[in-house]
């Protein structure tokens, strides 16, 4: 008996000190207290030790203690200020392990993406999720941005947090955008370069600007290395900085914003009560968090897999070579949009028709304007916003004005984006645009996804007596048995667009191509290897001779797999 | 000779020694950053050398020119087409002031003409058609005495630089001075 006695003692001492040193690693919650923590049960102590964690914890002490229920509700948020910082994790983490592979010179950086892609276990995967991650991070900012302005989140106590994410905004975009250069491929390069020469409309600062940003007068390898210690270093310090200002006082100031119908007009009192009923950051805020980061991690790991997303990377840089449709990137796609407004015409016009004629062009220099001038007044705006409206309301419908502009602006910044496309309002000769949408420089495009087998020999004249299949006796397959259908429906779309532009009357002159001779000439190279010629001779609309464009194409058996 | 002590009232209180010292080492570190913000600048801007691009650049004496009037020269290191022009020597931004395309001479045409979107440009720059939406891009010529290293001529609008007499001058491209093509109507 003595001996079991001792036994006894000997585990509950054991269990003390367990429980002792337990409490030290979770800065006091003991073991029973964490077991209620895992299973939803009420605190097992009084004064409530999950309380004291966000005292003594330094990773806690960030973290609210409560929000109200009624701030928490799933529409009110769509929780999309966590996925914004959720994606900013994932890119600090991902980020650190792709710098293991990563050089930043124009010589090694293309390289050390190949090898990354083709010779490091999970390179690819890791840099897919980069990119999504960074894609993710800017649409959830904007989101995020959009909510808050839509509930009225940026009135009275909460303009400061409003700003403070204008400047993450802001952060956000110029860490994607320097990101954007380091693989060093053609996109890159020339999405950058034109990103750049953006600023080059500002007065006084903007070439001095550009010349401290890029190192040199053009991307180089000073400026692949500027804007990679940009991107690892100084940025990412600034996020994090900046960030953890605009969380603390969601969390520790004025928390997250309760719904208007809580605040505003005859809410019953039972009502306001059950909204401001707290829910505690321990457990139950955290383990919803638990759940959203793993949702999140599903959602981005399976995008990269199942999905196949992938991270593009075309030819390497050449500096000496412009793409065709170079475009910024996506979320710089306004901003080249409105680089083709022209204002002084636009004021000339409208001025025209009510019978004024003026010379503004020399006044005003669009790029400087539209660049510059322009955005700098919207920033202002959006930094103001709290100061401006003083509409007290934050409902929806007490607040038409602001929310009819909000809806607006929005709108204005995807028609502006859809204009910054380089379809939009630039003059490509016909010609040239044909055989770039089938065949795009960059990219694969309709004729390199026809499969291998079904580019038989031959000469495609558009307009001669075309057989409804091209290669009849063709067997290319157990699925398609006879004929080469990719390879006909790719010509038909030649010969369409060849015709529309010799025979639609009323058509700009860089869209017609008169009396048009075209070809399309498939020859056998090499073993494994054809030669795709696209040949189309037309008469100049305006001087009347007779012009040739022509472009070579090569496509090996197993391109696919390059 | 009852003087009242002077500054009773409490938001009247005078700078004393510690106030004063504490402005004194706030004012010096606000100018030290004033200071590290110039350093930075400096640190942080490139520097050009001769014969590189943003520097000065020396094409050769004005004998060894192509014939006046001859297809343009392309010096691609340091990003411009050398253009004697029967007005004289132009030294042009190989960029197309549309939208950054690098466009080529088209010597049946006698032109340059971009590939992107089909701008058009005489040899000496001048825009003839589509988009873009300038002349191009000039640099300043100059003229040297190779000798005394002394500028013989200028062409600080980057215009047509006339060839001089002197046979031992030397043809100098400044391309940290980039002259915008001027707006057609």
């Amino acid at each position: 008996m003595l001996k079991s006695a001792n036994f006894q003692d000997l585990r509950k001492k054991a269990a003390e000190a367990l429980d002792y040193r337990v409490r030290m690693i979770t800065a006091g919650l003991g073991l029973d207290e964490l077991r209620a923590v895992m299973r939803g049960d009420p605190p097992t102590e009084k004064p409530n030790p999950r309380y004291k964690v966000h005292t003594t914890s330094f990773l806690f002490h960030i973290r609210p203690r409560y929000y109200e229920k009624g701030s928490t509700i799933l529409t009110h948020t769509f929780r999309l200020g966590f996925f914004t910082s959720l994606f900013f994790f994932i890119e600090l983490f991902t980020g650190l392990i792709l710098m293991i592979y990563y050089t930043p010179s124009p010589s090694e950086a293309y390289g050390s993406i190949l090898e990354l892609l083709s010779n490091v276990p999970y390179g690819q995967v890791l840099r897919d999720m980069h990119r999504l991650g960074a894609e993710g991070m800017v649409i959830f900012t904007v989101l995020h941005m959009l909510r808050t302005y839509l509930t009225g989140s940026y009135k009275k106590d909460r303009s400061f947090t409003w700003m403070t994410g204008l400047v993450l905004l802001l952060i956000t975009l110029v860490l994607s955008f320097s990101g954007y250069l380091l693989p060093w491929d053609q996109l890159a390069y020339w999405a950058v370069t034109i990103g750049t020469s953006m600023f080059e409309a500002a007065p006084l600062i903007g070439t001095q600007i550009n010349l401290i940003a890029r190192g040199a007068p053009d991307i180089g390898a000073n400026g692949l290395l500027r804007f990679y210690l940009l991107h690892v270093v100084l940025l990412p310090l600034a996020a994090i900085l900046v960030i953890s200002i605009h969380y603390y006082k969601v969390s520790r100031e004025h928390g997250i914003s309760l719904p208007a119908k809580f605040e505003e007009g005859n809410v019953p009192p039972e009502a306001k009560k059950e909204a401001k009923q707290r829910i505690d950051f321990i457990p139950d805020l955290l383990t919803h968090e638990v759940f959203l980061t793993a949702l999140g991690l599903f959602i981005l790991t399976a995008a990269v897999t199942v999905f196949g997303y992938r991270a593009a990377l075309e030819h390497v840089a050449n500096p000496q070579v412009t793409p065709l449709d170079t475009k910024a990137p996506w979320y710089f796609w306004w901003l080249q949009g409105m680089l083709k407004v022209d204002p002084a015409s636009i004021i000339e016009g409208l001025l025209g028709a009510v019978g004024l004629k003026v010379e503004l062009s020399a006044l005003l220099n669009s790029k400087q304007i539209m660049g510059i001038v322009i955005p700098t007044i919207l920033a202002g705006l959006l930094v103001s916003i709290p100061y401006i409206d003083r509409n007290p309301h934050r409902s929806l419908f007490k607040r038409p004005v602001a929310v009819g502009l909000g809806l607006l602006f929005t709108l204005v910044v995807l028609v502006l984006s859809y204009m910054g496309l380089p379809q939009y309002a630039i003059k490509t000769p016909v010609a040239t645009r044909i055989v770039q949408d089938l065949a795009p420089e960059e990219g694969l495009g309709p004729l390199r996804s026809v499969p291998f087998e079904q580019l038989v020999a031959g000469v495609y004249e558009v307009g001669a007596a075309t057989p409804r299949e091209l290669c009849p006796g063709l067997i290319t397959g157990p699925e398609t048995p006879a004929g080469c259908p990719e390879l006909t429906e790719v010509f038909a779309e030649y010969s369409e667009r060849i015709n529309h532009a010799a025979n639609t009357p009323g058509l700009e002159n860089f869209e017609r191509l008169p009396n048009a001779q075209a070809v399309m000439l498939i020859e056998d190279w090499q073993v494994d290897l054809k030669k795709i010629t696209m040949r189309i001779n037309y008469d100049d609309p305006v001087s009347g001779k007779l012009k040739t464009y022509e472009r070579h194409i090569f496509l090996h058996r197993h391109h696919g797999a390059e | 000779m009852t003087a009242k002590p002077t500054n009773a009232s409490p938001e009247k209180k005078q700078v004393n020694r510690r106030e004063f010292l504490n402005i004194a080492w706030l004012a010096s570190l606000g100018f030290l950053t004033l200071n590290l913000g110039g350093v930075s600048y400096f640190f942080a801007m490139p520097r050009f050398k001769e014969g590189e691009f943003g520097g000065t650049y020396t094409v050769g004496k004005v004998t060894e020119l192509p014939p006046a009037g001859s297809a343009p020269v392309n010096y691609p290191k340091v990003k411009l087409w050398l253009s004697n022009t029967p007005e004289g020597v132009a030294a042009l931004y190989k960029v197309c002031t549309h939208l950054g395309c690098l466009y080529n001479w088209n010597s049946q045409d006698n032109k340059f003409i971009c590939p992107c979107h089909g701008s058009e440009f005489e040899a000496n720059g001048t825009y003839i058609q589509g988009p873009a939406p300038r002349s191009l891009d000039r640099f300043v010529v100059q003229m040297v005495n190779p000798d005394s290293g002394e500028v013989l001529a200028e062409s600080a609008d980057g215009s047509p630089l006339p060839v001089p007499n002197d046979p031992n001058a030397v043809v100098r491209v400044d391309t940290g001075r980039r002259v915008t093509g001027s707006t057609h109507a």
